[in-house]
C-alpha cells in the first residue's frame, strides 16, 4: 500500500508537472471563458445600435394617404426592431433628399398604383438597395397589418386586428402516465438538466480519452526506456497499474476540477448574471442526483476505460506504434460519447437503453437517461453493478496483460502470444 | 550459504532454448563474471535472478529461500539501457526508486548526495537525465541500482560506454561495495574487466555452460601456448627449435607460439646462447583467448 501511495504521488506530480498538461487546462479554461462570454459581448455590440439608433424609414404618399397613416400609427409587438416611417409628398422631397444624404433616413417606400382591394405592391428604395433583415420584418408586419385594416375598413377595431395578428401559444403538457404503474404526471426535464448533461458528456469524454492516452502513453515509455525493468524488480506490477491508473485519475479530476471553478467564476461574474435568466435556465431547477450519478459513472467508466488503455499500452514497445494499437479502445470511446449526444433530442430510444446496460457505453448513456429520460432506479442500480463487475474483470485482466506484456520486446505480439505467456504469471 | 545459488535453471522461449541448465553460485562479497557472446543468455539469466521472468525449470535460491517480494528490497538492477526517466530530474526519480524499494525518502535523499559526491557530480542533483551525456546518465543509472544499499546487486554491461577514468571509477565503486559484503553479478563482453573483478566466471555460448570455475584454475587448465622473449640483439634459429609452430617478430622481442610446453625451456637455452635476455615470460593465455577458444570451438 505504502509503494502504490509512492506510484501514485510520483505519477500525480509529474504528470501535472508536464507543460502539455498545463498548456491544455490553460487552453481549455481560455476556449470556456471566451465562449461564456460570447453571449453578453454580442450584447454588448448590439445594445449600442437597438438602444440609441432608430432606424428611420421614409414613406412617399400624399397628405392624407390611408395606407401611410395606418404605417405610421403601426405599434410593433415586443422584440421587433425601433423604425420610425416619416411621410413625404414626393421622390423630389428637399427634406427626403437631405435626411437619405445625411444618413438619417435608411431609405424610403413607394406603393405602385393600386389595382384592387388592398395594399398595391410596395418597393423599397435606398442607397445600397438592401433591407435589413429587422427593418424588412417590421415593415412586412406593419404592411400586412395595415392591409388587412384597409381591406376590413371599419368592421373591426385597430385592436381586434391586432389581436389577430398575435400569434397563437401552443403549450404542451405530459398526459398521466400510465405505463409505469400510474406515477404521478412526469414534468419534462427542465433545459437545465440538457445543459447538464451536455456539458458533462463533453467534458467526461475529453477527460476519459486524454487520461487514457497519458497512461498508454506513460506504460510504453516506461517500457522503452526500459526502465520499466527496474520498476518491476522494485514493485510488483499490479501495484504499479493501479498505482499509474490511480494517479492518472487525480490529474483528470484536478482538471475537472480547474474548469469546473472556471465555469463557476464566469458564471459569477456580474454580467453574466443575466445569461441563465436569458436562455431561460434557472439553477434552482437543477437537480443535484445528475452531478453526484455523474461522478459515480465518471469514476467507473474512467477506471474500464484506463484499465483498457493501461493492457494496450504495456504490449506495445514503441510510442510510434502506440496510436495504432490504442485505436480499438479509442473507437469504444467514440461510441459512448457520440451514441448519447446524437439521442440528446430523445433519450429514450430502445438503443439508449441497451446501450445503457452495456458497460462500455453505459457510463454515458446511463447519464443522458439520469438526465434527460425516464429512468428507474433499479435500472440504475443495474447498469451500475454490470459496469462495476466488468471494471473488476477487467482489471484483473489487465494485470496479467500487464504483467506479460511489459516485458516483451520486439514487434507486437499477438492475442495467441500473449495469451501463452499470460499463463506463466500468477500476476 | 550463498547469497544467490542457481540450480540446472532452463528458460525456453517456445522452440528456443535461452539458457540450458544453468548452475552458478555467488557467495557475499563476491563479484561473480558472467561472460557470452550477444545473445548467449546473459541477460534472461540475469532477468530470471530478477525474478522478472521464471525459470522452466530449476531453483534459483536466494540465501537459501525462493523468490520472495521482500527481495525488492535488497536487489538492485542496472539494465544494459540505462534505464531512467529521460524527462524526470536526477533527484526527483532517484528517490522514487529508492523509495519504491522501501527507504525512507530523507535516508534516500541522503544516500543520492553520498553517491552524486563519490562521483564528483553533486550538481547533477536537479538535472533531467536527458541533460546528461550518455557516460553519465550510465553512472545515474549505477546511483539508481545502489541507492539502497542491495545486497545482491545485478549489472549487466555495466561499464559500456564510459571513457577509462569513468570505467576505473566504477571498478573502484564495485570493489568497495564487494568489500562491503555485497554480492554482485556482473556481465560483461570486456574480458579485462573480468579478470581484474572477478574471481569467477561462467562462459555462456548459445544458452550453454562452456567454461565455468575460478579464473585461476581456468588458466591452469588451458595449456600455455605463447612465449614472450626479449633479447639485448639479434636470436636466430627460433623456427628450426622442436615444438615452435610460429615466430612474430615483434616490436622489441619475439612472440613465439609452441605446441608444447617443454619448448619454451628449448627456446630460453638457445637465447641465452645468442645473446642477453632481458625478459622471458611464458604467458598464461588471457581470458579473451580462452573466450575465443571456448565459444569458437562450439562454432564448429
Amino acid at each position: 500500500m505504502n509503494k502504490m501511495g509512492t506510484i501514485i504521488g510520483f505519477t500525480f506530480k509529474n504528470k501535472v508537472k508536464t507543460k502539455s498538461f498545463m498548456i491544455t487546462t490553460l487552453i481549455l479554461v481560455l476556449l470556456l471563458s471566451i465562449g461564456m462570454n460570447v453571449p453578453y459581448m454580442i450584447k454588448l455590440f448590439k445594445g449600442d445600435d437597438a438602444a440609441t439608433n432608430i432606424t428611420q424609414v421614409g414613406v412617399i404618399a400624399e397628405e392624407g394617404n390611408r395606407t401611410a397613416e395606418l404605417l405610421k400609427a403601426y405599434i410593433p409587438p415586443e422584440g421587433l426592431a425601433k423604425v420610425t416611417v416619416n411621410q413625404y409628398a414626393s421622390v423630389d422631397n428637399a427634406d427626403l433628399k437631405k435626411a437619405l444624404d445625411d444618413g438619417k433616413v435608411e431609405g424610403y417606400l413607394t406603393f405602385a398604383e393600386p389595382t384592387g382591394e388592398g395594399i398595391p405592391s410596395v418597393t423599397y428604395h435606398s442607397e445600397d438597395g438592401e433591407l435589413k433583415g429587422d427593418v424588412q420584418v417590421y415593415l412586412q408586419s406593419a404592411l400586412q397589418q395595415a392591409n388587412t385594416q384597409l381591406i376590413v375598413g371599419d368592421k373591426l377595431t385597430q385592436e381586434q386586428v391586432a389581436a389577430m395578428f398575435a400569434p397563437v401559444q401552443i403549450g404542451t403538457e405530459q398526459l398521466s402516465a400510465g405505463v409505469d404503474g400510474g406515477e404521478a404526471t412526469k414534468e419534462a426535464p427542465p433545459i437545465i438538466n440538457y445543459v447538464i448533461v451536455y456539458v458533462l458528456l463533453i467534458l467526461f469524454f475529453m477527460s476519459i480519452t486524454m487520461t487514457g492516452n497519458m497512461i498508454s502513453a506513460e506504460i510504453t515509455s516506461e517500457k522503452s526506456s526500459r526502465i520499466m525493468e527496474i520498476l518491476i524488480t522494485s514493485a510488483s506490477p499490479l501495484t504499479q497499474m493501479f498505482g499509474k491508473v490511480i494517479g492518472i485519475f487525480l490529474v483528470g479530476l484536478l482538471q475537472i476540477g480547474i474548469i469546473a471553478a472556471a465555469v463557476a467564476a464566469n458564471l459569477l461574474l456580474p454580467h453574466n448574471a443575466s445569461i441563465l435568466t436569458d436562455f431561460d435556465l434557472d439553477l434552482g431547477q437543477f437537480d443535484i442526483s445528475i452531478l453526484l450519478y455523474g461522478l459515480v459513472l465518471y469514476i467507473l467508466g474512467y477506471f474500464l476505460y484506463a484499465l483498457m488503455y493501461a493492457a494496450v499500452g504495456s504490449i506495445v514497445s514503441r510510442t510510434e506504434d502506440l496510436g495504432q494499437a490504442i485505436m480499438p479502445v479509442l473507437m469504444l470511446g467514440f461510441v459512448n460519447f457520440y451514441l448519447p449526444l446524437f439521442s440528446i433530442s430523445n433519450a429514450d430510444t430502445t438503443l439508449i437503453k441497451v446501450a445503457s446496460y452495456i458497460p462500455f457505453t453505459s457510463p454515458l448513456s446511463m447519464l443522458l437517461r439520469i438526465g434527460i429520460g425516464d429512468v428507474a432506479i433499479w435500472e440504475i442500480i443495474v447498469s451500475l453493478l454490470i459496469l462495476l463487475v466488468t471494471t473488476f474483470i477487467f482489471g484483473w485482466l489487465a494485470a496479467k496483460i500487464y504483467r506479460t506484456g511489459v516485458l516483451m520486446y520486439g514487434k507486437r505480439p499477438t492475442i495467441k502470444e500473449i495469451r501463452k505467456a499470460m499463463k506463466a504469471y500468477k500476476i | 550459504m550463498e547469497a544467490l545459488k542457481l540450480e540446472s535453471v532452463v528458460k525456453q522461449y517456445g522452440d528456443k532454448t535461452a539458457v540450458n541448465g544453468i548452475n552458478l553460485s555467488v557467495g557475499q562479497g563476491e563479484i561473480y563474471g558472467l561472460l557470452g557472446a550477444n545473445g548467449a543468455g546473459k541477460t534472461t539469466t540475469m532477468r530470471m535472478v530478477l525474478g522478472l521472468i521464471y525459470p522452466d525449470e530449476g531453483t534459483i535460491l536466494y540465501n537459501g529461500k525462493p523468490f520472495n517480494s521482500g527481495l525488492q528490497q535488497i536487489m538492485g538492477y542496472l539494465p544494459e539501457e540505462r534505464g531512467l526517466y529521460p524527462k524526470v530530474k536526477v533527484s526527483d526519480q532517484i528517490v522514487y526508486l529508492a523509495r519504491l524499494r522501501g527507504m525512507s525518502t530523507s535516508d534516500a535523499d541522503k544516500s543520492l548526495r553520498y553517491w552524486l559526491d563519490r562521483f564528483d557530480v553533486p550538481e547533477y542533483y536537479n538535472k533531467k537525465i536527458e541533460e546528461l551525456s550518455k557516460g553519465n546518465q550510465q553512472k545515474m543509472g549505477f546511483i539508481a541500482a545502489v541507492v539502497h544499499k542491495p545486497q545482491i546487486l545485478i549489472l549487466d554491461e555495466a561499464f559500456s560506454g564510459l571513457d577509462p577514468v569513468n570505467v576505473e571509477l566504477l571498478k573502484d565503486t564495485v570493489r568497495e561495495l564487494r568489500d562491503q559484503g555485497t554480492s554482485i553479478l556482473f556481465s560483461t563482453h570486456r574480458m579485462e574487466h573480468v579478470e581484474e573483478l572477478c574471481r569467477q566466471i561462467t562462459i555462456l555460448d548459445r544458452a550453454n555452460t562452456v567454461v565455468q570455475g575460478d579464473i585461476r584454475e581456468i588458466k591452469n587448465s588451458y595449456p600455455r601456448e605463447e612465449v614472450l622473449l626479449r633479447t639485448a640483439g639479434e636470436v636466430s634459429g627460433l623456427e628450426g627449435i622442436t615444438g615452435v609452430t610460429a615466430v612474430e617478430r615483434q616490436e622489441r622481442g619475439y612472440l613465439l607460439s609452441i605446441s608444447d610446453i617443454a619448448a619454451a625451456q628449448r627456446i630460453l637455452q638457445l637465447a641465452i646462447g645468442q645473446s642477453e635476455v632481458e625478459h622471458f615470460e611464458i604467458k598464461e593465455p588471457t581470458l579473451n583467448q580462452i573466450f575465443i577458444r571456448a565459444v569458437g570451438e562450439s562454432h564448429e
